[in-house]
């Protein structure tokens, strides 16, 4: 079964990666895309790439060779605006990722990779869009997922992401703590039989027994406990800052459940600045995404890494191994 | 550097005598180097030094004394002040001592007074042990305090840490990570901003380049999620800049790090212990350099702890303690110089 990417929002770097990817090889011929082919040719023109584009219907109708489009046709040629916020472009891009999570949740695809959409754009003509990956829950029919930031060492998830330092103390709490462990343990179970997850203190040297805080052993190390209860290879809590040294250096650990943004934004980007892959875990279907956005200032100039795609791919090739 | 200076007087502290600080001791003066660097002047028992040479297979060529008042400095001629207070007898290389602990408060202890009369110009000490020193009664939470103490210091001391070029400081430590932002007020951050900006230039320095961490993820996305940036560190920062400080921030600690790794800044602040700790271990801290700046004379030591794993077996490596001799000479001297 092929793998689905969304070619993401037409004004930002998305269809550019995806066409200098294939220009350069960087392809399977099992990995094909949703997006417009109107789109697609016409930047391929603009960055003087020879690329043959193959119009299909389903996944099923791949053609080796070819630069495979399920083409949703959306736009036209007129819509390339390159780092232009369009309601078009917006829109089309949340009926690619539509389109593909149908395809996962139905088994034609093994997992889709998706490409940035812009927020701004597509709120134009959908007001409720909350973000890209929240769409793709909802269309899952689900709400208990978490982003997961994943290197080929490692990889690692947090208890709460984008809130202040004080919203993020009084989000540990056991019961989510605990769900973060189990998200994270069950998306590495796809490739790993027993992955071993190390939860990251919140305090300094975690709490040094409460000397630094309660909330180490009140909340996170219950959580752990159940965990292991549950099942789990699961260890902490831990200093926050050895675990990563840990985990990279002596391979003792394959996941890292972390409690605050940076506790983990940060070791992540020394390790892979830009090799890094956004996975989403807790989805009945495998998705991964490139760590990055639109990047409009840049768009269709041929600047942007193409890394990003091809690891994201072999991520989601990963988690999709049998 | 200029060698017609003297060089400056460095004291070297055993450290905790049942961790690897005794072995490396003569490792440190087998470097000719560092004798074109400093004066040298090793504060131990004479017994824990034998004991640590008797390791480390170098029979060091150091003339032993037993008071202070027969301390001669010389070029390439160190001195071993033998304190005479612990018989390596009646310790176990590899476990936590309360005798270790009490010697290393007394070496350390004399390294200060001896700084404090003003025979020595800096200090750098092998590593000691907490749990050792607490059952020792320190009576304090760490040896900067010790020190500060000691030397009767009431204004701002900090520790800094330094990898490769990069230098860190905190502006809260060992605190629970809910009082941090309590803790965080602009004299606070001023103060510490400039404290930085003085150890970087007493370590040869020019003009450091310090970049300031924010509390909040994305440096709190314009108040929308924390304002401590806006209310806080910004104008703690625009006031530093006021005193010609080449300070900027402040900056998503998730980037920071990346730009300190990559030579745009030469010291990073953080606001909180894990935020600076997590990225310089990753960056490889464990064979970095402790210095603690804010006091009289410069002090540092190795990042690495006692490793009690490999005590006895040769195998302890002498480079972090090294950096932190070469790095203290290099501030105890009159020329400040990077020390690399």
């Amino acid at each position: 079964m092929p793998f689905g990417i969304t070619m993401g929002d037409a004004s930002g770097v998305g269809p550019e990666i995806l066409l200098r990817a294939y220009h350069a090889n960087l392809l399977a011929n099992d990995v094909f895309a949703y997006g417009d082919a109107a789109i697609l040719a016409a930047g391929a023109k603009l960055l003087e790439l020879d690329i043959s584009l193959n119009v299909i219907q389903q996944p099923s109708e791949l053609i080796p060779g070819t630069l495979n489009v399920v083409d949703l046709d959306c736009l036209t040629s007129e819509d390339l605006t390159p780092g232009k916020v369009n309601r078009k472009a917006g829109a089309a891009a949340r009926n690619y990722v539509l389109r593909a999570t149908a395809d996962a949740l139905a088994g034609k695809i093994r997992a889709i990779v998706t490409l940035p959409m812009n927020k701004e754009a597509t709120r134009l003509s959908d007001p409720t869009f909350c973000g890209h990956t929240e769409l793709i829950a909802a269309a899952c029919d689900t709400d208990n997922f978490t982003l997961m930031l994943a290197t080929p060492e490692v990889v690692c998830t947090h208890v709460s992401t984008h809130v202040s330092m004080e919203e993020s103390i009084a989000r540990c709490k056991t019961d989510r703590v605990l769900n973060v462990i189990t998200l994270t343990h069950d998306t590495l179970q796809r490739f790993i039989p027993n992955p071993r997850i190390a939860v990251c203190g919140l305090n300094a040297h975690a709490g040094e027994n409460g000397l630094f805080g309660m909330q180490d052993l009140e909340e996170i190390k219950p959580a752990v406990d159940q965990a292991r209860i549950n099942g789990i290879d699961a260890e902490g809590p831990l200093p926050g800052d050895t675990t990563f040294y840990l985990a990279v250096h002596q391979d003792r650990y394959d996941g890292i459940v972390c409690q605050y943004h940076d506790q983990g934004h940060a070791p992540m980007k020394l390790l892979a600045f830009e090799s890094g892959v956004n996975v989403t875990a807790g989805l009945p279907i495998i998705r991964t995404s490139v760590d990055h956005g639109t990047a409009f200032d840049i768009a269709w100039q041929g600047k942007a890494f193409t890394d990003g795609l091809t690891h994201a791919i072999d991520y989601a090739r990963k988690l999709a191994s049998d | 550097m200029n060698t017609t200076r003297p060089l400056p007087r460095i004291g070297i502290v055993q450290g905790d005598a049942c961790g690897i600080g005794p072995e490396l001791l003569s490792k440190l003066l087998e470097h000719e180097e560092i004798h074109e660097r400093a004066q040298l002047l090793v504060i131990s028992d004479k017994r824990v030094f034998d004991a640590g040479s008797a390791v480390s297979e170098i029979k060091a060529n150091i003339k032993v004394i037993s008071a202070a008042a027969d301390i001669r400095f010389s070029p390439g001629h160190p001195q071993l002040l033998d304190t005479r207070c612990l018989d390596p007898q009646h310790i176990t290389p590899g476990e936590v001592s309360i005798e270790a602990g009490r010697a290393v408060l007394k070496t350390f202890g004399l390294a200060l007074d001896l700084a404090e009369a003003g025979t020595l110009d800096g200090i750098c000490f092998m590593p000691f042990n907490k749990g050792a020193m607490h059952m020792a009664g320190i009576g304090t939470e760490d040896e900067l305090t010790w020190a500060k103490q000691r030397l009767g210091i009431t204004s701002r001391a900090s520790e800094f840490n330094v990898i490769k070029g990069m230098w860190n400081a905190r502006v809260t430590s060992h605190i629970p990570l809910k009082e941090v932002a309590g803790r965080l007020s602009i004299p606070h951050i001023v103060e510490a901003i400039l404290l930085a900006d003085q150890t970087l230039k007493k370590a040869g320095y020019a003009n450091p380049r310090i970049a300031v961490a924010a509390l909040n993820p994305h440096a709190g996305d314009g108040g929308a999620i924390g304002r401590e940036e806006i209310d806080i560190i910004q104008p703690a920062v625009i006031e530093a800049q006021q005193h010609q400080v080449n300070v900027t921030g402040p900056f998503p600690s998730d980037t920071l790090y990346l730009k300190v790794r990559d030579g745009h800044y030469d010291c990073a602040l953080s606001m909180y212990h894990d935020q600076g700790q997590i990225a310089i271990k990753l960056l490889g801290f464990d064979q970095g350099v402790s210095v603690l700046g804010g006091l009289p004379i410069p002090i540092a030591t190795p990042a690495h702890g006692t490793a009690f794993d490999i005590v006895g077996t040769n195998r302890a490596n002498v480079q972090p303690a090294l950096n932190a001799l070469r790095i203290v000479s290099a501030m105890a001297s009159d020329q400040p110089h990077r020390f690399a």
